[in-house]
């Protein structure tokens, strides 16, 4: 089996505050292969956003730091290179495209030249060269008239086009990851179909590893190969995309899902509220808002990643997937939104 | 929400009773405003001092005072203060403790709050407990150093070339320096904040007009045109106070301008149109108080730079010569700089002193309401 | 072309605030007391002469009775023909005495204007992006200092200092004195001299101290607003070095803001400055003829003085104005 092409052990990011430390990345792992679409998903705060950054290590520092972990990139560890060496790997080897095109742009740069920005400072590009490979790509991500839109200003394009420009930005040096934040939320739906099918087609014609780190379950079925769930900094659940969907392990997971509007059900939010990230819970970090939760559960740190069925690329991060627990009691069904929905039910029964 | 019912004023018929509610909330119940009888009580005595100590012609004594124009304003400003800055504070104790709670966090601004409030409270009170400076004077007791340089305690902080007490000095400067600054900063804000809010909310012509105001005025360089107003009609404290007022009310007018508009478009003010109320009543009961902690902010920033800028007039010459400012001292003491340097040198550290203080607290101040 | 127009607005705008700057200054010369006719008339009055005649010959003799509409006239044409009038105190016309003085104000403030904006802006931009260090820290101290020190007490000290004490002391036995520089300007060094240099340090550094403090506040405020934009971050993720992401990503946006601050509020500091260093430090530029004219009542070079600052900043707010809209391609002609 090769080896991955990014492969995440144990990474750990802090942040130091006035109110206390908070520790929105505990020990996340996860790998991504060439070629492979590997989604994080998780609510907001749950940390996916820091660990997407903490990759190439663009989280600020300070308030942050990366306290622990490893992270292999092309046979170096990125945690221990310096910066000068990492900013090589940005841009040229690591692409990364963020979530508001709209602030992600510099306002006062034609967009022609943001993207040949990233020519120019890998090294060894005239300016010529560099445009025409601007125009080159803009026209790949599918923008009409792409000549004459090179010199045109971020502001004169619409929120679909910017996010193409962004995404011409980050491939132009053909890179092998790119790591998506949540590239498509700050957009329209009809135009999100666009940009997710732009993403796909790209990917494969460069053979990269992306990394898709979002909120949206629709979006996650539509893209990826794999998925990782994360919690409150802790990954809970890593599995296969059709495995998680069909057979979610985690408690949290089966929630997320359940909680998904327009699955028949009325969806709600889950009952209870993220734990206090300078504090947070001795044990399973999800066991305060779960209905499964056992005394197991509330101590002894978060639970390894067991395999769940002894499929040790699905894994979930629960007391039940492991030795001597009594699986089955996951199957009792659970009220997630902790009541909301049975008394809004009852409420339209009345009314 | 304030329910004025917009047609009774047309009218005349009362359909409803006018209900106050900002009052009633804030007073707990109350519906007699006591501070507000208080303070117009106040300022009503004072203007009616202020007339006759200027219809009567002559110099007038009342309780034993003098006060020039100057101090009268100082006076009304003072008034305005406590109950326009210090009352809301004390009747809102959640979010006075909320302010205090971030600003405390800054110890160097919550020591110069003290030292601002001594010296307030040294300059309002001083001139009334030690006598003017002039008084002092005594040739025999001349350039005697300041007792932490080889003096006496019976001039603590030395004399200068006249034998002028150097402590008098300071008292009677940190008076002017009050005044100059609290003072000119009231005017400056009353007329900011009254041209911001009314420009922003009432917009078009009006608001493209006054801007275009705003812009020339700031193209003057102020200090130039006070040498040069000073030269045609002459120094005098009143004069250079209200100037300072005068023309330096744009940074605050621009300020409340763009704070306005980001509020013209809130709920609340969408809400109170919907409601019936005129274009007055939201500019005054809505959008001025939502205002006010950036103003305060912008004040505390401005008290210096009138004062700073007195300074310099008087250094030069050109303000009031029958006030001791510190600038006025400073610039007396620079022949005998050598010999004598005390006498340049401790105003200096004063006026340095509270200069650094009021920006310390104002940038605290900045924190504490508008932390981003 | 919405550009051109814009230009052309704003340089017809300039003309418009000259002209009412102008006309705001004879309104004034207009308005203010005439003590000559007083004194003429006292004098009179004394002699036993009719006070009155006294009184209305010296204005007539000064061509201040006529209509206020021609005396108008006279003066704006006279202004924009430069012809100043002449100066009584320095028995030159009013021309000749500025052309002479300000060379001498020029050889300082401009380095003070350099040292203001570039020195200024360089360590807000690193303050901003280094946040927390011990740079910062310093930096923020000396911006304090700078914003609140009186800029005649602080040239009174140094002179004490500089120039005084160095003169005779010395620090482990070595002496001070060759640091001891000259603290009152000696006009007959050409200007492009080392001693003329010399010389020049302590006016430069007591007056740069404001507006280099100011400068580094705002450069600094801004900066922090745009570090951690997210175009910053989208930088850095391209590999851009911290020196591209410093100079062209967050210096570049920032100039924007900055701009609008720049000349008007540099200039606002130094004019004002300016009095006080020529008047300590003795030299003789325009200052020092605007206080002398003072002192003797010499208005046609009062006036002049006056102005001058007025039509800098008319200038300065200008150029500002111009750059403003090349560097944000975001504005709208129609508008500001």
């Amino acid at each position: 089996m090769t080896d991955p092409l990014l492969r995440v052990d144990g990474l750990t990011t802090h942040f130091h505050t006035d109110e206390g430390t908070v520790r929105a990345v505990d020990g996340v792992s996860f790998d991504v292969a060439a070629g492979e679409t590997v989604a994080i998903v998780g609510e907001s705060g749950s940390g996916k956003t820091v660990a997407a950054e903490s990759i190439t290590r663009l989280v600020d520092t300070p308030p942050g730091e990366i306290v622990d972990g490893r992270v292999t990139f092309g046979g170096r560890d990125l945690t221990t290179l310096s910066d000068r060496e990492l900013e090589g790997v940005r841009g040229a080897e690591i692409a990364h495209v963020f979530q508001n095109p709209q602030d992600t742009l510099n306002p006062v740069y034609r967009v022609g030249t943001q993207i040949a920005e990233v020519l120019r400072i890998h090294g060894g590009v005239s300016r010529a060269e560099a445009r025409r490979r601007a125009v080159t790509m803009l026209d790949r991500v599918g923008i009409p008239d792409p000549a004459s839109r090179v010199d045109d200003y971020p502001h004169e394009l619409s929120g679909g086009m910017k996010q193409r420009v962004v995404l011409a930005m980050a491939l132009v040096a053909e890179p092998d990851l790119l790591i998506a934040d949540e590239p498509t939320t700050a957009l329209d739906v009809t135009v999100q179909a666009g940009i997710l099918d732009l993403l796909a087609e790209l990917q494969e014609d460069l053979g990269m590893g992306v990394l898709f780190v979002t909120h949206d379950l629709g979006v996650v079925a539509q893209v990826a190969d794999r998925v990782v769930v994360l919690y409150a900094g802790k990954v809970m659940e890593r599995g296969d995309v059709h495995e998680i969907f069909e057979s979610p392990a985690h408690p949290y997971t089966r929630a997320l899902l359940q909680c998904l509007p327009g699955r028949g059900e009325r969806g709600g939010s889950i009952g209870g509220e993220l734990p206090d990230p300078n504090d947070p819970p001795p044990g399973c970090r999800f066991a305060p808002r779960c209905p499964y939760a056992v005394d197991d559960c509330r101590a002894g740190g978060q639970p390894a990643a067991h395999p769940v069925d002894g499929d040790r690329t699905h894994v979930a991060s629960c007391v039940f997937h492991g030795p001597g627990q009594d699986r089955s009691r996951l199957e009792a069904p659970v009220d997630w939104t902790g009541g909301q929905r049975a008394r809004s039910q009852s409420e339209d029964a009345d009314g | 929400m304030a329910a004025e019912d917009a047609t009774s004023r047309d009218t005349g018929a009362h359909a409803f009773e006018e209900i106050d509610w900002d009052r009633i909330d804030a007073r707990g119940g109350r519906s007699v405003d006591g501070w507000a009888i208080t303070e117009a009580a106040i300022l009503v005595g004072l203007l009616a001092g202020f007339v006759y100590d200027y219809s009567a012609g002559t110099p007038t004594e009342l309780i034993g005072l003098d006060p020039t124009a100057v101090e009268w304003l100082f006076s009304i400003v003072l008034v305005l203060g406590t109950f326009h800055v210090a009352v809301p504070l004390a009747e809102n104790p959640r979010l006075t403790a909320r302010y205090w709670r971030t600003f405390r966090k800054n110890r160097v601004a919550v020591g110069s709050l003290g030292f601002l409030l001594s010296i307030l409270a040294l300059g309002v009170v001083g001139p009334m407990i030690w006598v003017p400076p002039n008084e002092t004077i005594d040739f025999a007791t001349a350039y005697r150093p300041p007792v932490f340089a080889g003096g006496s305690w019976a001039h603590a902080l030395g004399t200068d070339a006249q034998g002028r007490h150097l402590w008098h000095l300071i008292v009677y400067g940190m008076r002017v320096s009050m005044e100059v600054g609290l003072v000119s900063t009231a005017i400056a804000i009353s007329i900011g904040t009254v041209v911001g809010a009314t420009a922003a909310h009432v917009g078009g012509y009006v608001d493209e007009g006054l801007m275009r105001y705003v812009d020339l005025q700031q193209t003057f360089p102020v200090f130039v045109l006070l040498l040069f107003l000073v030269y045609l009609f002459g120094p005098s404290l009143l004069f250079i106070v209200v100037l300072y007022g005068f023309f330096g009310w744009e940074g605050i007018g621009r300020l409340v301008r763009s704070e306005t508009l980001q509020r013209t478009e809130a709920v609340y003010v969408r809400a109170a149109e919907a409601a019936g109320a005129g274009r007055w009543w939201i500019v005054r009961r809505h959008l001025i108080p939502n205002v006010s902690g950036t103003v305060i902010t912008a004040a505390t920033l401005a008290i210096p730079t009138f004062i700073l800028g007195e300074a310099a007039l008087a250094f030069l010459g050109f303000s009031d010569p029958a006030v001791f400012s510190w600038g006025r001292t400073i610039a007396a003491g620079r022949s005998d700089l050598a010999s004598a340097p005390w006498i340049s040198t401790i105003p200096g550290v004063f006026l340095f002193l509270t200069v650094l203080a009021f920006n310390f607290v104002g940038d605290a101040l900045r924190d504490a309401m508008d932390p981003r | 072309m919405g550009m051109k127009w814009y230009v052309v607005r704003r340089v017809a705008w300039a003309l418009v605030a000259t002209w009412i700057a102008v006309s705001l200054t004879f309104g004034l010369l207009v308005a203010s007391p005439t003590p000559g006719a007083d004194a003429a008339a006292a004098q009179a009055a004394a002699q036993g002469l009719d006070p009155e005649q006294a009184r209305d010959r010296y204005l007539s003799q000064r061509g201040l009775d006529r209509p206020i509409t021609e005396q108008y006239v006279e003066y704006m044409t006279d202004v924009l023909t430069l012809e100043w009038g002449y100066s009584v105190s320095q028995e030159e016309t009013v021309i000749e005495a500025l052309s002479e003085g300000w060379v001498n104000s020029a050889q300082y403030f401009i380095p003070a204007v350099l040292i203001s904006v570039l020195l200024g802006w360089s360590i807000g931009l690193y303050s901003a992006l280094n946040q927390y260090t011990l740079t910062d820290y310093l930096g923020s101290l000396v911006a304090y200092f700078g914003i609140s020190i009186p800029n005649f007490w602080f040239a009174i000290v140094l002179i004490l200092i500089v120039g005084v004490w160095f003169r005779d002391a010395s620090l482990l036995g070595v002496s001070l004195a060759p640091l001891s520089l000259r603290t009152f300007y000696d006009a007959s060094y050409p200007v492009f001299s080392v001693a003329n240099a010399k010389q020049l340090i302590l006016p430069v550094v007591v007056l740069s101290t404001a507006s280099l403090a100011g400068q580094m506040r705002y450069s600094r405020a801004q900066a922090l607003e745009y570090a951690r934009a997210p175009f910053v971050k989208t930088a850095r993720a391209k590999g851009a070095s911290s020196w591209r992401v410093l100079t062209r990503h967050v210096l570049r946006v920032a100039l924007v803001p900055l701009s609008t601050i720049l000349i008007v509020d540099v200039l606002a500091v130094l004019f004002a400055g300016s009095f006080i260093i020529e008047a300590i430090f003795q030299i003789p530029g325009l200052g020092r003829l605007a206080l002398e004219a003072i002192l003797v009542k010499d208005t046609p070079l009062v006036l002049a003085v006056t102005l001058i600052p007025v039509f800098i900043a008319i200038v300065g707010n200008l150029l500002q104005d111009l750059a403003y809209v090349v560097l944000d391609p975001r504005i709208d002609y129609g508008d500001r």
